[in-house]
């Protein structure tokens, strides 16, 4: 998969998956992670369509997913912005955090697993790493 | 869902050869449509029923609610998959023909194009590549304004530049969109991530259709599935 920067953007598509939801996923990371500044202004959806091929309404839907997260906002006759406020980033990388916990710890259960155990095994990893 | 070509049960045989057999499909109007599959799967008679060139021999066909034929056609920007027209003129005097004939040619919209797709417009078509040939024969297609655009394999024999600069075309053209494209291809080179949906073809069939993004969750690339699908696979 190889990597496009366009613009502030270093974005990489695997085209036998959904585009779209690449896009704000690897999006999503790089604001949460603090690698695109607060206040950037990103690429248009021009700009983003021509530089990874692909069509502008894939874009387009991204980019209402990343307003709707709170993380963009729309300038008229601008263009589009990283939202300038810290707390969003954090409200929603809190947020994203707390999902992807639920989620794992459901498929835990469902492997049977209990809180415990799941410590546990958390535990080992820790020391692994260590 | 706009729907701008309707197929029922439609069939087409030339002599011997069946070339479609009972097609039924909608086909959903203001996105990029690929028309994938092998050479021989039934592309380009799809197209021609659309144009009103053939007719089926049974079934019924609706394009932009009407009956294909002449009488709906100025809706309709046509590229062929074999088209060589313009021999003895040059760009500008295509683009003149393409104001005296062509119902909603633009001319300004042509010229920016050919700017743009660096096409010289003192050129003489004789004189052209077959890759700058092509870029014209595309621009007299997008310069158009017209509901429905329907190319037929516009990016075969055609090096890899100018397949590029034909796909960032269509890009700002969608970005611009009031229009359909039908776009068909046996290959898929860098097209992949530009149609809205797909309709995959195999022996005069359909045999696989949907949104892009829907079936890249299903059945991953469009490129895997074109392979799958010439491999005998139905993809399903």
């Amino acid at each position: 998969m190889d990597e496009q920067e366009i613009g502030i953007l270093r974005l990489g598509l695997d085209f036998s998956q959904p585009l779209y939801e690449q896009i704000v996923e690897q999006m999503r990371g790089a604001i949460a992670r603090g690698e695109i500044a607060l206040g950037e202004k990103i690429p248009s959806v021009r700009e983003l369509a021509h530089g990874l091929k692909i069509n502008p309404n894939t874009v387009m839907s991204a980019y209402k997913e990343l307003e709707r997260d709170g993380l963009t906002e729309t300038r008229r006759g601008q263009g589009t912005f990283i939202t300038s406020a810290q707390e969003k980033v954090d409200d929603f990388r809190s947020e994203w955090a707390e999902q992807v916990i639920d989620e794992f710890l459901g498929k835990m259960e469902n492997l049977g697993y209990t809180v415990d155990d799941i410590q546990l095994v958390i535990q080992r990893k820790k020391e692994d790493k260590e | 869902m706009d729907v701008v070509v309707r197929c029922q049960d439609v069939k087409k045989t030339f002599g011997t050869r069946t070339a479609l057999q009972d097609i039924t499909v909608k086909i959903p109007s203001h996105q990029v449509v690929g028309i994938l599959g092998p050479n021989g799967s039934g592309k380009s008679s799809l197209f021609r029923l659309i144009l009103g060139l053939n007719q089926p021999d049974s079934g019924e066909i609706s394009v932009l609610g009407r009956k294909p034929g002449w009488n709906n056609n100025h809706q309709i920007a046509y590229l062929p998959d074999r088209a060589r027209w313009y021999g003895d003129h040059t760009v500008e005097g295509a683009f003149q023909w393409g104001m005296d004939l062509l119902p909603g040619f633009d001319a300004s919209k042509a010229n920016e194009l050919a700017d743009w797709m660096e096409i010289d417009k003192k050129m003489r078509v004789d004189g052209m590549s077959k890759g700058q040939e092509a870029r014209l024969m595309l621009i007299m297609c997008l310069a158009r304004n017209v509901p429905l655009i329907v190319l037929d394999e516009p990016f075969t024999g055609i090096d890899t530049p100018s397949r590029e600069r034909i796909i960032d075309a269509l890009i700002d053209r969608v970005t611009e969109r009031e229009q359909t494209i039908l776009i068909s291809t046996h290959e898929i080179y860098e097209a992949e991530g530009l149609f809205d949906s797909v309709f995959f073809m195999n022996e005069g069939r359909v045999e696989l259709s949907g949104p892009a993004e829907e079936l890249r969750a299903k059945h991953g690339s469009m490129v895997e599935l074109v392979g799958k699908m010439s491999h005998g696979g139905r993809g399903r």
